[in-house]
Formats: structure tokens, sequence, C-alpha cells
């Protein structure tokens, strides 16, 4: 069995290697599937984002950077870009945020193990506390890719207070996390 | 929006640095900014942990039967990297170098130079720009490769497209650069064709992290594209 580590497993996908780039997908499909699926809530649109996806990150792993974070965070990053730029129309009619904030109460985001992990745990009730416009500027931002200018006009609030929602939710998930690290 | 955006107003708009949402003005100064700035580089790589954890609370799915083999058959197709060397490859890095000299230096170089003195030239000209390398991206079209865009890493970055085959009027694109991990940032936009056979911009990203140039049309459909990758970039 493959029991080789995240960022070994993607330089064998970078070097083309058909066992490790199977393995890789293998390991990740699932992640990968379910954030496009999240995002863009149609199953063959998911698909298409999830291919593109792996094939960026075949493409591009000598661009990987262990210091700025870990393989999968890597990957669900392209997968999150992919998947707003695949949006359509560029988002008029976005899905209610609580949708997705609900989706992921209800589910539990596994580690690679299958445990849930304490920080997603931490974090999952953490999004559950914040104030509620706080909660859908930073998911507006965070899964739809929206700016605050984007979200001041949506929701027709100012822009300032748009960029202090969206900075008081990501400072008080910060804290959370560094409670739990 | 100039270079010397001060930590403060940075620090303002870090969380939409973090989360890649930022406008494009306000994008570029700041990442100027965090260039130089190791204490603003934390504070945005601190709230990127965050958007990267927010990212994992997404529910796994299993995709559709076959996925996996559909995916492995994409990744079989001939990587876009290491082309055999050809017979324009010298002529475009020497190009490459004439435009960085004409752009960066103000100094006109002469491609038929031999190769010690293309590196000595090469070496002034990105010492010049603060630079560490160029690459090279054909440009293709409905009716084949078009021209090249040639892009500079240094201070700043840039590209610059150039047509082989001009076309008869000029054409107006809005050009969209797609980033190695998926994002699309406008490049404004660029009129070519008739007298005009050149177009060139400042990226708002490290030339590394671009993985290909779209022109679109007036509808928004990409009709030209130039991916990088396809060649190792030229570097020093």
């Amino acid at each position: 069995m493959w029991t080789l580590s995240d960022e070994a497993l993607l330089a064998g996908l970078g070097s083309g290697d058909p066992d490790a780039s199977a393995a890789f997908v293998r390991r990740y499909q699932a992640r990968v599937y379910g954030l496009t699926l999240s995002v863009l809530r149609d199953p063959t649109a998911a698909e298409d984002a999830a291919q593109e996806t792996f094939v960026r990150a075949w493409r591009h792993a000598d661009a990987f950077d262990p210091r700025r974070g870990n393989v999968v965070a890597w990957l669900l990053t392209i997968a999150r870009n992919v998947s707003i730029n695949m949006l359509p129309g560029r988002r008029p009619d976005p899905v209610d945020p609580e949708v997705l904030v609900t989706m992921f109460a209800e589910s539990r985001s596994d580690g690679d193990d299958g445990q849930a992990t304490p920080v997603s745990e931490a974090l999952r009730e953490a999004l559950r506390e914040l104030p509620e416009d706080q909660r859908r500027a930073l998911v507006l931002s965070v899964f739809y890719g929206f700016s605050a200018r984007e979200v001041s006009e949506l929701d027709e609030v100012p822009l300032g207070t748009v960029k202090t929602r969206v900075r008081s939710a990501l400072t008080k998930l910060r804290a959370q996390l560094g409670g739990v690290r | 929006m100039s270079d010397r955006m001060p930590c403060e107003q940075v620090r303002e708009i870090a969380p939409e640095i973090a989360l890649g949402v930022a406008d494009g003005q306000e994008r570029d100064g700041a990442l100027r900014h965090l260039a130089g700035c190791a204490e603003c580089r934390s504070v945005v790589a601190e709230y990127s942990a965050v958007a990267d954890e927010l990212l994992l609370l997404a529910p796994s799915h299993e995709p559709p039967p076959g996925f996996e083999a559909r995916t492995l058959a994409l990744l079989g197709e001939p990587k876009r990297a290491v082309r055999a060397r050809s017979w324009w490859r010298p002529l475009s890095v020497a190009a490459a170098i004439v435009i960085a000299g004409l752009l960066a230096a103000g100094a006109v170089l002469h491609a038929t130079a031999g190769d010690r003195r293309v590196a000595d030239a090469y070496r002034a000209v990105l010492a010049e720009g603060n630079g560490s390398f160029f690459d090279v991206a054909t440009i293709r079209g409905s009716s084949g490769d078009i021209g090249s865009v040639f892009g500079y890493q240094g201070s700043p970055s840039w590209v610059y497209a150039t047509l082989r085959a001009p076309m008869p009027s000029e054409r107006r694109f809005e050009v969209e650069l797609v980033t190695s991990d998926g994002r699309t940032l406008s490049l404004g936009p660029a009129v070519m064709g008739g007298d005009v056979t050149g177009w060139g911009a400042v990226l708002p990203v490290d030339l590394a992290s671009v993985s290909e140039l779209h022109f679109l049309d007036a509808n928004g459909k990409p009709v030209l594209t130039a991916s990088f990758g396809e060649t190792s970039p030229w570097e020093l």
C-alpha cells in the first residue's frame, strides 16, 4: 500500500509517475470534488472543476512551497479558485452563504484518517458563533470570491462596513484557532 | 496606487489579500509593500492560514464513478513543458533580450551577437531591472501560432506580446492572467493589429506564478492564449 507523504506523492505527480499520480488523485478526489460541488452545486461543473484542479496541480507541482502551507491546503486553494472562475456569469446570484454553513455544520470535516480534526471542529464551532453579517461576508469572500466591494454592492452596505466584517470574522477565527493549535 | 502604501492601509486590506479577492489597484500597491515588509507579510500569512482551514470545512464527497480514470487520462496527455529546442528558440531569447533592453535599459542589443556576448548582455539587462529570469510563451489563436509573449521577472515584472503574423486591422482585447493556483486577474485592455504589433503590461504577481494569458474579445471569449511553462525559463 502507498504510505508516502503528501509531499512525496505531489512530487511523483509532478514528475509524471503513474502510480504516484493515481495515488494522489485517489487520496484527494473526495476532498477536491466536495469543495467544487459545495461552491458550484452542479455535479457536471464540479467534476470539470475537480479535474482542472488536478491538472493544475500536476502542471505546477514544482511551484508548491511547503513553507507556505500543506499540500491539501494548496490543492483546495486551487480547487476554490478554479470553481470561482467557473461560477455562472461570475456569481450574479450566489447561493445563500448560510446554506454552505449549514452544510458544514451537518457534515464532519474528516482528516485523512477519517477522523474530524480538533482544528476543524473548533473552526466550525467558531464560524457558527460569528454574527450572521460577519459570517455572510466571510463566506462570500472565501468560497465565492467576492471582493469587499462586491459584497458591499450585493448587500447594499457601506464598503467600510464589509471590510470591517471580514476582518473581524477572520480575527475571531484566528484567535479561536490559536487556542487549539 | 504608489508603492508607498503605508502599513496601516495594507493591514486594512490584508484580509482581502489573504483571501485573494482584493481589487486590482489596491492589490498592486499592497503586494509592492509586502515585498519589503516582513511584519505585514506575517499578518497576511496568519489570515491566509485561517482561509486555508476554512476550505477544509467543505464536506468530502466522492466524485462520480470513473472520475479517477478520466482525470488520470488528462494527466497522461503530453505535459506542456520542456518542448524540444527548435531553431527559433535562440532567436526568442535574443528577441527577449532586445525587448528587455529597449524597455528596461533603453539600450539596443544585436541579436546576432555570439553566445558570450549574448550572455553578458543578458546579465546586464537583468541587473538593470533587478531581474532574475526571462520566459517566453507562444500566442496561439484559431489560425495557429501568431506570436510570442515575453515575460520578465524583476522590479517590476512585466510581459510584452509581439505578433509575428500581422493582423490586418486593429482589435481591442481584454487581457486576463491566470495564475498557477487558478486565480484570474485582469491586465486591462490591449490593442493590437494594423500597425500595432506589440503590447505590454506590468504584472501584479511574480512571473513564476503566471500560468496563462488570455486575450478576450468583446464578448469575453478567449481568442488568443499564451501558456507559460512550455519552455524552461532562462534564469541566471
